[in-house]
């Protein structure tokens, strides 16, 4: 289904045991939802340049629009693209297999445990820097827009949206979606 | 606590629920308490707070650990196994398809524009995310110095991320943070 990227930067031919090691490791380095984009592009854009940095956003903005677990989209969407079918299934496992079971024992336990002042403190430190990475990670996805005001402007908007009024992720979306697209479109043919 | 047809009921909700998930789990997230706390009783309001709340401090795929959990309570292990499957395997096959779709018409003047306006919109997305997860998880003036050093690092740094996090968590450990 999906044309395997055989030129530029996607030359370097991802084994499926890459795939499968690296989403584990996104996977297991991921804290709080999003936290896992952050080692995503370390992953595929910067450490083994499967694809590059507007390829990367491409497929996150795909994923955010789709249905399901984002993260989980990006390691299908990357695994089909640098190795077809089989690439996908490699990044899946690699992204659920062992994470799931190593933090869904350590769920199970920590419900039966849930007293201990330590590993509160441990996991709410994580997460405070885990949020902080996903606010620059962001930023720096942001730097490749800077000479254009109106990505600018709607990803001010889409920020805004989501941390001012108390809708929900898809409501923005859902808002601001239809309105960038019509613009950029009345933009695109008055550049003909 | 729940009736034998418990299991089947919850894998089968989560598996409807996972494919309308548009913008990604957390949108149908109040349906999903709704269903299991309030319609069926399955789990206390109390009860699913925690499990949102150890999904999102632990690492990997957070709401996919979530459901497991829930599916955990309701009816053990295997339950755990299949609500895990149900939130993300018809998912998975709905974005191959689709991004096969997608790449596949990826010259079509259409998604050039499509591509330029929606790019955008998702990254403020995901700093807004970031913020409103740094909003609960700053508590004091410490945390919050924490959260902005990490996104500095990361922007101007050229560090692994992992380094941070291990950081941070010393930090915690020692009572520092």
């Amino acid at each position: 289904m999906v044309r395997i990227a055989q030129d530029g930067l996607g030359a370097e031919r991802a084994s499926l045991r890459a795939l499968f090691n690296g989403f584990l490791k996104v996977a297991l380095c991921s804290v709080g939802g999003s936290g896992g984009i952050v080692f995503a592009r370390g992953l595929v854009v910067e450490q083994r340049r499967w694809i590059d940095d507007r390829d990367f956003a491409d497929i996150l903005s795909f994923c955010q629009f789709m249905p399901g677990p984002n993260i989980v989209g990006v390691a299908v969407c990357v695994g089909s693209r640098v190795r077809g079918p089989i690439g996908a299934l490699a990044g899946v496992a690699g992204f659920t297999l062992i994470p799931l079971t190593i933090s869904f024992s350590v769920g199970a336990w920590c419900l039966r445990n849930t007293d201990l002042g330590m590993l509160q403190g441990l996991l709410s430190s994580i997460s405070a820097a885990a949020s902080g990475l996903v606010i620059g990670t962001g930023l720096r996805l942001l730097a490749a827009h800077r000479d254009r005001p109106m990505s600018l402007s709607f990803a001010g908007l889409a920020f805004c949206g989501l941390v001012f009024t108390k809708l929900p992720l898809l409501a923005v979306l859902l808002a601001l979606a239809p309105l960038s697209f019509s613009i950029a479109a009345i933009f695109n043919r008055r550049a003909r | 606590m729940s009736s034998p047809s418990a299991p089947m009921a919850l894998t089968f909700h989560l598996a409807l629920l996972s494919i309308i998930s548009f913008g990604g789990i957390p949108s149908v997230l109040p349906d999903i308490r709704n269903y299991v706390v309030e319609a069926h009783g399955w789990l206390t309001d109390r009860e699913f707070a925690n499990f949102f709340a150890i999904a999102n401090s632990l690492p990997g795929p957070n709401m996919i650990l979530m459901m497991s959990l829930i599916g955990w309570s309701v009816g053990g292990l295997p339950t755990a196994l299949a609500s895990a499957l149900a939130t993300f395997g018809p998912p998975c096959a709905i974005y191959y398809f689709a991004y096969g779709l997608w790449d596949r018409l990826r010259d079509a003047r259409w998604q050039h524009v499509a591509r330029r306006s929606l790019v955008p919109v998702t990254i403020g997305l995901i700093i807004g995310g970031g913020t409103v997860m740094a909003r609960t998880a700053d508590r004091d003036w410490q945390s919050a110095l924490v959260t902005l050093a990490a996104a500095a690092l990361i922007l101007w740094v050229r560090v692994n991320p992992l380094w941070i996090l291990i950081a941070a968590g010393a930090g915690g450990v020692l009572g520092l943070i």
